[in-house]
């Protein structure tokens, strides 16, 4: 009984809380509109990682890469050529997807380590010469003041235009999460061998829920440039992708919505304690170390797991 | 229906499987026995897929199949349970069994229906006839041993197998277990016609639905027979059953 | 910027020994890498961040002392301070999550890494600093038409000896045995009455201890800088992995590959020199996706 006033709540919660986000930008400072268009992308670009990482269990230790290929491809579009703006939009995702095809399609040959560390490698070259190319890229500097269609010109507008292509995304990836090749998907992350003998090519639905989730990578990546009109090589970093590993586990890897808590905590977290102290990495670092040894199944992989057990209290009285 | 021919494996040093044969014909309910460290689960594995054969042929309804990986076995026709449960553990009974029904039905990679609309008749059926309907919606971590192994050859029945391997398939269960999934066994063999391969060590069992059994001793296959002829065979008892059952 | 070479073999001969030289310092550090690797079976993301430190610990140790004695001072103290961190860091929370699952290992690698980056900008704050080669080995010797920087051939030599000693330790002695045979099945060894959890502790120690080691040698031949540790870790990540994972003869073959590619790609494509070990990894991984040599386990 519990879980039907659950399952029924859902729907009507997050319709309440996107109309409220929707409505916040007159009534609420600029500040906190930027803040929550940062969040928004980040939200984005973990639940990507998350599809491969908590729901596919392979070890996608360099996933900003195709974030980073989704920024710098409607930056360089935008601003080095005359083409019209929509190209630079669609692109962005089509892009990173093609790359997650090319890098993917190395990695699902090896397991766990292997792949995460092939990643590791093929994504530093792509860094490496994004940071060096300065003639194309900009280098070390990035690109900045990359026009935006009128539409986008300002905050407001830009942060309406996040919220809602991020609340399409989160759709589609909850509409993939329960096709079959959602379920098959957590198969193969619970026990590719027996995915294996029941006739599953793992290799090739690996290689395909990688290619869906650096799409929305790129998509991110692509919002991200609305938000900042600017791009540099850190958005292509080792260090970012494993931030973002961190906001998956902080929200709970093996839920559907626990990516975007942990992105929310983590941006919110950076900002606020920016203010005070320049010691930010030393701040994420304790927070890691307490999430490994105290909440390993994430914020809200704790109050689910919580929960799970009140309402197995609840059926074992129910059934003795 | 089945031919393994001098099928040799080795793990560096250790001979696991050495010269194994193995006849196994349509509709035929065939035992493989052995002591401990015969190399029985390596020959499972070697015909499955899950393992590369060094030498020897293995051919399933007249076709090669020693180079296919896995999944295309699997999708030849040859359904496989596994000694260890091996099931899916955060999926419910239902969804387990359901992964392989979609996949039979080459459905695993649609990405916008939902998945729970979809194999459901199929699925409910296998889980009708392994008993498993009412646990439908349990997570499998909460199964008993015995109900996971039922689940074990659920799964296995998702992809309509021709051929069902069963790797000790009542290993650790209760007598009341054994006796009701060796009459499960016995039932699905004659209502889809399977052809059933499976191995096990309570001798009892071997012998009471066994056409044929083949008896492995070091990696290597002593003979293969009718029940009597194994039984009376010198060879096997001295090597295996010792001149006492069970 | 063209492709025609506009130099000699003086030049040529010349970038090669510093390519070799640098290729040592990057030994030193992934030997230890692929040591904790290869026992502990966790890459040590950490391992940049104590490279980092040994270097700046060498620069505040070479001032206490005036003159050269300073630096060797420190190159004796730094791996040592450096040692101690890891231990301490293993005792008190590291070796808890041994029973884990591999990825938490890991994880707690990163969170390493991130507190010590800035604990060392705490320390000795954001500014660069450098650290001036001892007498001994200032200047350069010539031969053969071009000048050699005593300080790389003394980091040739000293990159051999560690190759050396290494061997030495994991076939000749008790411990290292026993790190080797923890490598390939910890239970066992467990079985056999050894302490895992010490070995493990010592392996750890020792890996990290040569990362300290590494960044000492580096400390007079570049700025030491913050951001010395990502720079590092993901080079030596690209090493280890070609070389083969926990495979020291591989980090070697792995460092010598990319040392010197670096420094050859100084001559073709100046601009451009930091991608040719990059690319040279990948070439490598593309034919021989598990690393040149075999992995210890």
């Amino acid at each position: 009984m519990f879980r039907r006033i659950i399952h029924a709540k859902w729907p009507g919660f997050t319709i309440a809380l996107f109309i409220i986000l929707l409505l916040l930008p007159p009534l609420v400072p600029r500040f906190f509109i930027y803040i929550l268009g940062l969040i928004y992308v980040t939200s984005l670009l973990a639940m990507s990682l998350n599809l491969v990482v908590g729901h596919g269990g392979m070890f996608q230790f360099h996933h900003a890469v195709f974030y980073g290929v989704g920024a710098y491809t409607i930056a360089l579009l935008l601003t080095k050529t005359s083409w019209p703006m929509w190209v630079g939009f669609i692109a962005g995702p089509i892009l990173a997807a093609l790359v997650g095809l090319l890098i993917g399609w190395f990695c699902v040959r090896l397991t766990r380590l292997y792949f995460g560390m092939l990643q590791i490698s093929l994504g530093s070259l792509i860094w490496a010469i994004v940071f060096r190319w300065y003639k194309f890229t900009g280098g070390d500097d990035g690109i900045h003041g990359v026009p935006m269609p009128g539409f986008l010109s300002s905050l407001n507008s830009s942060y309406y235009f996040i919220l809602i292509i991020l609340a399409g995304s989160l759709i589609l990836l909850y509409l993939i999460l329960k096709s079959p090749f959602g379920s098959t998907l957590q198969a193969i992350r619970d026990n590719p061998q027996r995915c294996e003998a029941v006739g599953i090519n793992v290799r090739r639905h690996q290689l395909r829920a990688i290619v869906v989730a650096t799409f929305f990578a790129g998509i991110a990546g692509v919002l991200f440039v609305v938000l900042e009109r600017s791009v540099f090589p850190d958005l292509l970093f080792w260090v970012l992708s494993l931030e973002i590993f961190i906001m998956c586990l902080l929200g709970g890897w093996f839920t559907f919505a626990g990516p975007i808590l942990g992105a929310a905590i983590t941006v919110a977290l950076r900002i606020f304690v920016g203010k005070y102290t320049e010691y930010w990495t030393l701040i994420l670092g304790i927070i890691l170390i307490l999430l490994i040894f105290f909440l390993p199944e994430g914020v809200m992989g704790y109050f689910e797991g919580a929960f799970k057990t009140r309402t197995k209290k609840v059926a074992e009285r129910g059934n003795p | 229906m089945l031919r393994v021919e001098a099928v040799v494996k080795s793990f560096e040093d250790f001979l696991a499987v050495n010269e194994a044969n193995l006849s196994v014909a349509q509709g035929e309910i065939v035992a493989v026995i052995g002591p401990n460290g015969a190399g029985k689960t390596t020959l499972f594995n070697l015909i499955t897929g899950q393992l590369r054969r060094d030498r020897g042929k293995i051919v399933f309804r007249s076709e090669d199949i020693g180079e296919l990986p896995p999944y295309q076995i699997c999708q030849k026709g040859i359904g496989r349970s596994f000694q260890i449960v091996n099931v899916f553990p955060r999926l419910t009974v239902f969804e387990n069994v359901q992964v392989a029904v979609l996949s039979q039905q080459k459905k695993s990679s649609l990405l916008f229906r939902p998945a729970r609309n979809l194999a459901v008749v199929e699925t409910r059926s296998i889980l009708e006839s392994v008993g498993l309907l009412d646990k439908s919606q349990n997570i499998v971590g909460s199964l008993s041993h015995g109900d996971q192994k039922i689940l074990e050859m659920a799964i296995a029945l998702g992809n309509e197998p021709e051929l069902l391997i069963l790797d000790e398939p009542t290993a650790g269960m209760s007598p009341e277990e054994t006796f009701a999934t060796i009459e499960l066994i016995k039932r699905l063999a004659r209502t889809r016609g399977l052809t059933i391969l499976f191995c096990e060590h309570d001798m009892d069992i071997v012998f009471s639905i066994a056409q044929s059994i083949m008896v492995m001793h070091q990696g290597r296959t002593l003979i293969q027979g009718k029940p009597e002829e194994v039984r009376n065979n010198k060879e096997v008892q001295a090597a295996y059953l010792g001149g006492s059952d069970a | 910027m063209g492709f025609l070479p506009t130099f000699g073999p003086a030049e040529l001969l010349s970038q090669l020994i510093v390519g070799l030289s640098r290729a040592m310092i990057l030994f030193v550090v992934c030997a230890g890498l692929s040591f904790v690797l290869g026992v502990l079976r966790v890459p040590n993301i950490a391992h940049g961040s104590l490279y980092m430190i040994g270097a700046f610990a060498t620069y505040s140790f070479s001032k206490s002392l005036t003159g050269s004695a300073g630096f060797w001072l420190a190159l004796l103290l730094a791996p040592l301070v450096v040692a101690f961190i890891s231990l301490v860091a293993e005792r008190a929370l590291f070796r808890h999550l041994y029973q884990r699952e591999h990825l938490m290992l890991l994880l707690f690698t990163f969170a390493l890494a991130l507190i010590l980056g800035d604990l060392v900008k705490i320390v000795w704050g954001a500014e660069y600093r450098s650290v001036a080669a001892p007498d001994l080995l200032k200047g350069s010797i010539s031969m053969l038409g071009s000048s050699f920087p005593r300080y790389n051939l003394f980091l040739i030599f000293i990159g051999l000896l560690v190759a050396i000693a290494l061997w030495l330790f994991v076939n000749k002695t008790k411990m290292g045995k026993i790190s080797r045979a923890a490598a390939v099945d910890r239970d066992m060894v467990g079985l056999l009455g050894i302490n895992v959890s010490w070995v493990f502790a010592g392996a750890f120690v020792i890996g990290c201890c040569l990362a300290g080691l590494g960044g000492a040698l580096v400390a007079p031949t570049v700025s030491i800088t913050l951001g010395m540790d990502h720079t590092l870790i993901i080079e030596a990540f690209l090493i280890v992995t070609i070389g083969g994972l926990g495979n020291m003869w591989g980090a070697l073959a792995g460092s010598l590959i990319f040392g010197v590619t670096q420094s050859l790609g100084v001559l073709f494509f100046p601009q451009f020199a930091i991608v040719f070990p990059y690319a040279a990894v990948v070439i490598v991984l593309l034919l021989r996706p598990k690393g040149l040599l075999k992995s210890v386990w």
